[in-house]
């Protein structure tokens, strides 16, 4: 019984210990998925914006999910969640030695998004019109800068 | 000086196709890896137009450019592999059947980047908004596989340019450029040039065609 136990218990550490070696692994996962989201959502608003007839009740909520990630975005990047984590990311390190730096693209981020998601709440595409370009300016910048090349 | 007998083998839009094709390929690469996306795109639509004007002046050009002039059946193939059957007036059996697949991956590379996006979603093709995110995502992938390939049948063309120059002692690039090679023992009935008007046809049908395809589709 003794040696199950310690069995077991030998076992549950090299678990825990396999574990913590990328305890950074989901973090990077969910923040690609809500990368991709966001793009999604870019996408779907440049789509309808293109149209002829740009449908709010698409534009909406795509806008209200830029906005609420905007929000979120600083919390995505916890310590250790960079290029030393073992999961392939292309978060430079920069982004934790430069924080400021970081902080002020992240608040560009969400000034420009709470204007689109405040435009299409508003019911005004013509304004959505016009702070789309702000918002893939702070994304491209952002990337620029904090992102390494894809190859 | 005595002049060799000369023969014409490619029509002036054949030989333009041609060395526009030599010029944007590459600049589709270098405009890709210097992130001008917008010149990618913009480019990418003036190769949908020569392609499609190359497809139509397949159908009503000048004898050597026609697909039933040189699209060749496996056994005529063969038979050149062989070493027998005369020489051809423009593309031999085999190099007509390479003409075929360059101007198929062309095409599918072109009718890929239409609906492809990049990750950030800030650039995307003409027709990128008929689709979902994640489908123009794999087409963008599918679009960098076909590089690939694209390079690889480039390679080929290349090679067989060096293996009929260096082993067969026949020069292929400047009858591409001036038009005409020297007259060989053979040669079955020269080029037969098409009339000015079926250019014009095929250019408006080739422009027309792209404008509906980037602007109104």
């Amino acid at each position: 019984m003794k040696h199950i136990l310690l069995g077991a218990a030998a076992l549950a550490a090299i678990a825990t210990a396999a574990y913590a070696q990328r305890p950074a692994a989901p973090v990077i996962q969910q923040r690609q998925a809500n990368y991709k989201q966001m793009a999604a959502a870019v996408k779907g608003i440049n789509d309808q914006l293109r149209s002829g007839s740009p449908d709010l009740a698409a534009i909406r909520p795509r806008a209200a999910l830029l906005a609420n990630y905007g929000v979120q975005v600083l919390r995505w990047f916890p310590r250790g969640s960079g290029p030393q984590a073992g999961t392939r990311t292309r978060a430079r390190p920069e982004i934790w030695s430069d924080w400021a730096g970081f902080e002020r693209a992240g608040a560009r981020l969400l000034v420009a998004a709470r204007a689109v998601n405040r435009a299409a709440q508003g019911g005004d595409i013509a304004a959505v019109r016009a702070a789309m370009p702000a918002l893939t300016r702070a994304c491209s910048g952002c990337h620029d800068d904090y992102r390494a090349p894809e190859h | 000086m005595s002049r060799e007998p000369r023969v014409r083998v490619w029509d002036l839009p054949v030989r333009l196709f041609h060395w526009a094709i030599v010029l944007l390929v590459p600049a589709m690469w270098a405009t890709h890896e210097i992130e001008r996306m917008d010149l990618h795109i913009l480019l990418g639509q003036i190769l949908l137009g020569l392609v499609l004007f190359r497809m139509i002046w397949g159908l009503i050009g000048s004898s050597t450019a026609r697909f039933a002039g040189f699209v060749r059946g496996p056994r005529t193939v063969a038979r050149y592999l062989r070493g027998r059957g005369g020489p051809a007036l423009g593309h031999n059996p085999l190099g007509g059947w390479s003409v075929v697949a360059m101007l198929l991956l062309l095409l599918t590379q072109i009718g890929l980047g239409l609906f492809a996006i990049d990750e950030d979603a800030l650039h995307e093709g003409p027709l990128s908004y008929l689709v979902s995110y994640e489908t123009a995502r794999i087409l963008a992938h599918r679009h960098e596989t076909i590089f690939y390939l694209l390079v690889a049948l480039i390679a080929v063309h290349i090679a067989a340019i060096l293996y009929y120059r260096l082993v067969r002692h026949d020069k292929l690039v400047g009858p591409m450029i001036t038009g005409t090679r020297k007259a060989a023992a053979g040669d079955d009935a020269a080029m037969t040039p098409a009339p000015l008007w079926r250019f014009l046809v095929a250019a408006g049908l080739a422009v027309g065609g792209t404008l509906a395809i980037v602007r109104w589709l």
